[in-house]
């Protein structure tokens, strides 16, 4: 156990310095001071509102979905017990490992593209334009607009023959030696990971900056102060000033855009109103959904979806617990 | 005894006359028909309910189609069905033991006049069940201006696939392809082959899988054929209306493909499929009403439910609604209405859904067809876009729809 001194400690703390026979034993320390039962009474009272939304919307349909996983669960009864059935088929089923595969690649390259673009966006905001409010909203904008809304602009902006993205493409054909072709970004089973990732990092992109953004502008000048004295250049002081203060933004950025991109799913079933092109972008959550019956007219396994719901807790609880420790380490608190 | 006798004639003596006099009685009829549809539907039940001004209904949109299904489900879990209900065959096939038969409550010549193509998509253990709602039917939609005269067979069909399949400017790749599919998002156009062929997926039993005899196989190869000459996507082909010079799409999707159409600069022609080597049916797609026997829902209720249903198969209304909503007609008579027939004349165009209608199919109501219709869009679209050979996909689908037989 390390406290916030770095110091060790000898074991657990006992409240109000008690040093007593079966000390360990927390119920003992109520026994012997009715004052704790008051003071943790009220700590409780505080907590509970939060723990019972936290209950009702995550920790009960976390459990939920455990236990329906493990039945045959059809709209109706009977639903009777398969034990690990649903697994092994999910497991045993290669559009599930596809769907793995696909999420994997998008999230591996979402997730880092969009922080640096954020942090390089935010370091622009925070460099004091001239119109900075205009242009956090105009970051902030695609943030805010509606998923489905977005998706419907961009699926005319992929479109091979009259998209706005082919043609600027296209323009590049003038300068020698290049030549590109039309991309088939929605009909190319080889592009449609790409394009959903270029859809999401344009879409992302400004909700982190304003973050980062708001981290910067928090960070004393004295610091700035501290390192212009020492003769640091701009670039050096952004690199050990800005940076390192910026961490915990940085870490909450990346947290949150690990999990939401492990979730992708809006996105792909507005974009290809369907799975893509040979299935290409489906991704865990598409599966997910298929399994429930919720889309593709696809007849419901809820135990199958459930499955594959607490696979994907299972990795993204992994990888977020990895982020904890390896990260936090430097996550520097002002 | 003989009190109860008393009390018991009493009662039913009392429940005549409750009958008689038409206690009121309100329904929810849930439906997913947006704020363009809303009014004349509203319309139709408004005139229901001053033919019957005992019963009282609540038209609740429920959002999408998704969202509608969401909710069914949802209130099977929680048992507060609506009375009534816009839906899909794969929402009810699971649940067909909550369905209350509307077909034992109509009277023969209503049975008969349902469009025979739609009858067994409603019937559930050899009873009419449900009845049909709202239905679209696939048709040819061509550039007019290209084609003069659409093709009435499979050959004429490949013939002029193959020679609209052009490089306009020379630079190797296609710029016009004869004929688009939809493999990904509809599978339907597949088994629009497969039944003009003559084929089944599978027998009427539902004990083996049909799909890998000689039709299914004349189907896909005849699809394998078609593939040097087809743009093949799974985005809507309204969105690339300039590429194609013909293909099969639902009648729903008329509007979009008319302004896709006048987008790139052309026509747009409809007409009835071309035949197959067996016959010229098409693939009929869209919901049905269906009324819950749940133990919320009262006898009244599902009474009242069941006389709604009825009203919306009159011809006029079916008519009504078709003429307003550009869905289609699903009962007989209604085609031979004077109001529809003018209706056809002002819009020419339906002439050919009408007539593709009449000699419609639709799903079957195997509990797993949804994850058949999974297989069937996964297979085609790789056989469309040479993942695998068509008769290696075929056989794959077979494989798998095996496997979904037991349910």
């Amino acid at each position: 156990m390390v406290d916030r001194s770095g110091q060790k400690k000898p074991g657990p703390v006992l409240p109000f310095g008690q040093r007593v026979a079966g000390a360990l034993n927390p119920v003992n320390w109520y026994r012997k001071d009715p004052a704790l039962w008051r003071e943790s009474g009220t700590a409780y009272l505080y907590l509970l509102p939060a723990l019972i939304i936290l209950g009702i919307f995550v920790f009960y349909p976390f459990f939920s979905a455990f236990y329906i996983s493990l039945f045959k669960w059809g709209i109706l009864p009977p639903r009777p017990y398969v034990g690990f059935a649903n697994y092994s088929y999910i497991f045993n089923d290669k559009y599930f490992w596809r769907a793995l595969w696909h999420t994997f690649y998008y999230v591996i390259i979402t997730v880092p593209v969009t922080l640096f673009l954020a942090i390089l966006v935010a370091t622009l905001l925070n460099k004091g334009l001239r119109f900075l409010s205009f242009a956090r909203t105009s970051f902030f904008l695609s943030y805010i607009s509606p998923i489905v809304a977005i998706a419907m602009v961009w699926r005319w902006m992929y479109n091979a023959d009259y998209g706005l993205i082919n043609y600027l493409l296209s323009l590049l054909n003038k300068l020698p030696f290049v030549h590109i072709d039309p991309i088939a970004w929605l009909n190319d089973p080889r592009y449609s990971i790409p394009a959903l990732i270029i859809l999401s990092v344009w879409h992302y992109v400004g909700y982190h900056a304003i973050i980062l953004l708001a981290g910067m502008q928090n960070i004393e000048q004295q610091y700035y102060d501290a390192a212009k004295v020492d003769g640091a250049s701009g670039f050096q002081t952004w690199l050990h000033v800005t940076v390192p203060l910026l961490t915990p933004q940085l870490f909450f950025v990346l947290i949150m855009s690990l999990i939401g991109s492990f979730k992708v799913f809006t996105e792909v079933i507005t974009l290809f109103n369907g799975p893509g092109p040979l299935r290409s972008a489906e991704t865990i959550v598409y599966y997910i959904l298929r399994m429930s019956g919720r889309i593709d007219s696809a007849t419901m396994h809820l135990g199958r979806a459930a499955a594959g719901s607490v696979v994907l807790f299972g990795i993204i609880f992994v990888l977020t617990i990895f982020q904890m420790t390896v990260t936090q380490r430097r996550v520097h608190y002002q | 005894m003989l009190r109860k006798l008393i009390v018991g004639l009493l009662g039913l003596l009392l429940g005549t006359v409750a009958l008689a006099a038409n206690e009121p009685v309100t329904i929810d009829f849930w439906h997913a028909m947006s704020s363009g549809h809303q009014p004349n539907l509203q319309k139709l039940v408004d005139d229901f309910m001053a033919e019957y001004p005992y019963i009282t209904v609540n038209l609740t949109y429920q959002g999408s189609y998704s969202a509608l299904q969401g909710k069914i489900n949802a209130a099977v879990a929680a048992g507060n069905l609506p009375t009534i209900a816009q839906v899909y065959e794969n929402w009810v096939t699971p649940i067909q033991s909550l369905l209350y038969p509307i077909g034992p409550h109509m009277t023969a010549e209503e049975i008969a006049d349902i469009i025979d193509g739609l009858v067994p998509s409603n019937t559930y253990n050899g009873v009419l069940t449900t009845v049909p709602f709202n239905k679209s039917i696939m048709v040819l939609y061509y550039n007019a201006d290209l084609i003069p005269n659409p093709p009435t067979t499979w050959g004429e069909f490949y013939d002029l696939a193959k020679a609209l399949t052009v490089d306009l400017d020379g630079d190797g790749r296609i710029d016009r392809y004869g004929t688009a599919l939809r493999p990904a998002a509809n599978p339907e156009q597949f088994l629009v082959f497969l039944n003009q062929a003559g084929g089944s997926i599978l027998n009427d039993d539902w004990t083996a899988v049909t799909l890998c005899e000689e039709p299914g196989i004349t189907a896909v190869e005849f699809c394998g054929r078609l593939i040097p000459y087809t743009f093949v996507t799974s985005e809507y082909i309204s969105d690339h209306m300039g590429k194609v010079a013909m293909f099969i799409d639902t009648s729903a999707g008329y509007n979009y493909n008319k302004t896709g159409a006048t987008n790139a600069g052309y026509t747009l022609g409809v007409a009835m499929l071309p035949a197959g080597p067996v016959n010229r049916s098409s693939m009929i797609q869209g919901t049905n009403l269906a009324v819950f026997n749940t133990p919320n829902q009262t006898q009244a209720q599902k009474d009242a439910a069941v006389l709604l249903a009825r009203f919306l198969l009159r011809p006029e209304n079916t008519a009504y609604w078709a003429m307003k909503s550009g869905y289609q007609p699903v009962t007989k008579s209604a085609y031979q209405l004077p109001a529809w027939k003018e209706f056809v004349a002002a819009n020419p165009y339906q002439q050919a859904m009408s007539d593709q209608m009449l000699v419609g199919f639709s799903q079957i109501l195997h509990p797993n067809y949804g994850d058949m219709r999974t297989v069937l869009s996964t297979k085609f679209d790789e056989i469309m876009r040479g993942a695998v050979s068509p008769l290696d996909g075929l056989r794959a689908m077979c494989e798998e729809i095996e496997a979904l037989l037991e349910y």
